[in-house]
């Protein structure tokens, strides 16, 4: 970073993305526990088309989805920038990176919700 | 400059990696690194293969099960002992960052190891229960 001072006091910190990372984990460790008992518990219910739509057609498990591809994306997203971000990269390529990420999490996330809601 | 292949880099980050004194939590710091880029590269397959639902229910039944073949359902056993470690060593971040976790982060260290441990093994039990 050219000015190491850039940041500091500034909203663009990071320290909301930090903070919300954490919070994401959280959530997403409880979100896991109720997807793994659902699809490995009792295979069928997670793995015929039949039990999918039954869940896709109830406006509660749509959020539950919604919320589920929201939070995994942007955390494992943030998570590799997070990663990426250690080690000393050439701005250029810093910038190249970050626009990657974006655009997958932007692309991806259409592509998830997409299939939620086309049921 | 020769040594800016990116097999170099690499070699170079490995050495880095492996010069550094080991103390607790260090290969949890690495093991969380490589497990969550892991498992975003999951997310992003998983989004694509679900997108089958859009092509019916025999096009998404024959997919489901094509992935309950064995070889596969091992694959979801080692796609869960990746979620395991990194579910429970992030909880453990989340004790030392927002709790007062610093204070005890050790032993819910070798917490995480045991319970991740015996949580993967009845994984293995849950997922080929059924094979």
């Amino acid at each position: 970073m050219a000015n190491k001072y850039l940041f500091i006091g500034s909203k663009n910190s990071g320290a909301s993305k930090w903070f919300m990372q954490r919070i994401t984990g959280i959530v997403l460790v409880v979100l896991l526990i109720g997807h793994y008992i659902l699809m490995h518990a009792t295979p069928d219910s997670g793995h015929t088309y039949q039990a999918v739509m039954e869940r896709l057609h109830s406006p509660v498990w749509k959020i539950i989805d919604l919320t589920f591809v929201t939070l995994g994306l942007w955390h494992g997203l943030n998570g590799t920038w997070n990663v990426i971000r250690d080690y000393e990269i050439k701005p250029a390529w810093n910038m190249t990176i970050y626009t990657v990420l974006v655009v997958t999490g932007v692309a991806f996330w259409f592509l998830g919700i997409n299939t939620i809601l086309s049921f | 400059m020769s040594n800016h292949t990116s097999a170099a880099v690499f070699s170079r980050w490995l050495g880095i990696m492996f010069a550094y004194k080991k103390h607790a939590g260090s290969w949890a710091y690495i093991l969380h690194r490589l497990t969550g880029i892991g498992l975003t590269v999951y997310i992003l397959v998983h989004i694509i293969l679900l997108t089958t639902l859009l092509k019916g229910d025999r096009a998404f039944n024959e997919e489901m099960a094509f992935f309950r073949t064995s070889v596969f359902l091992f694959f979801e056993w080692l796609l869960g002992s990746l979620v395991m470690f990194h579910a429970l060593n992030g909880l453990r971040i989340a004790l030392i960052d927002l709790g007062n976790g610093a204070r005890y982060h050790k032993p819910v260290l070798v917490f995480v190891y045991v319970l991740g441990i015996i949580m993967i093994a009845g994984m293995g039990f849950l997922i080929f229960q059924h094979a």
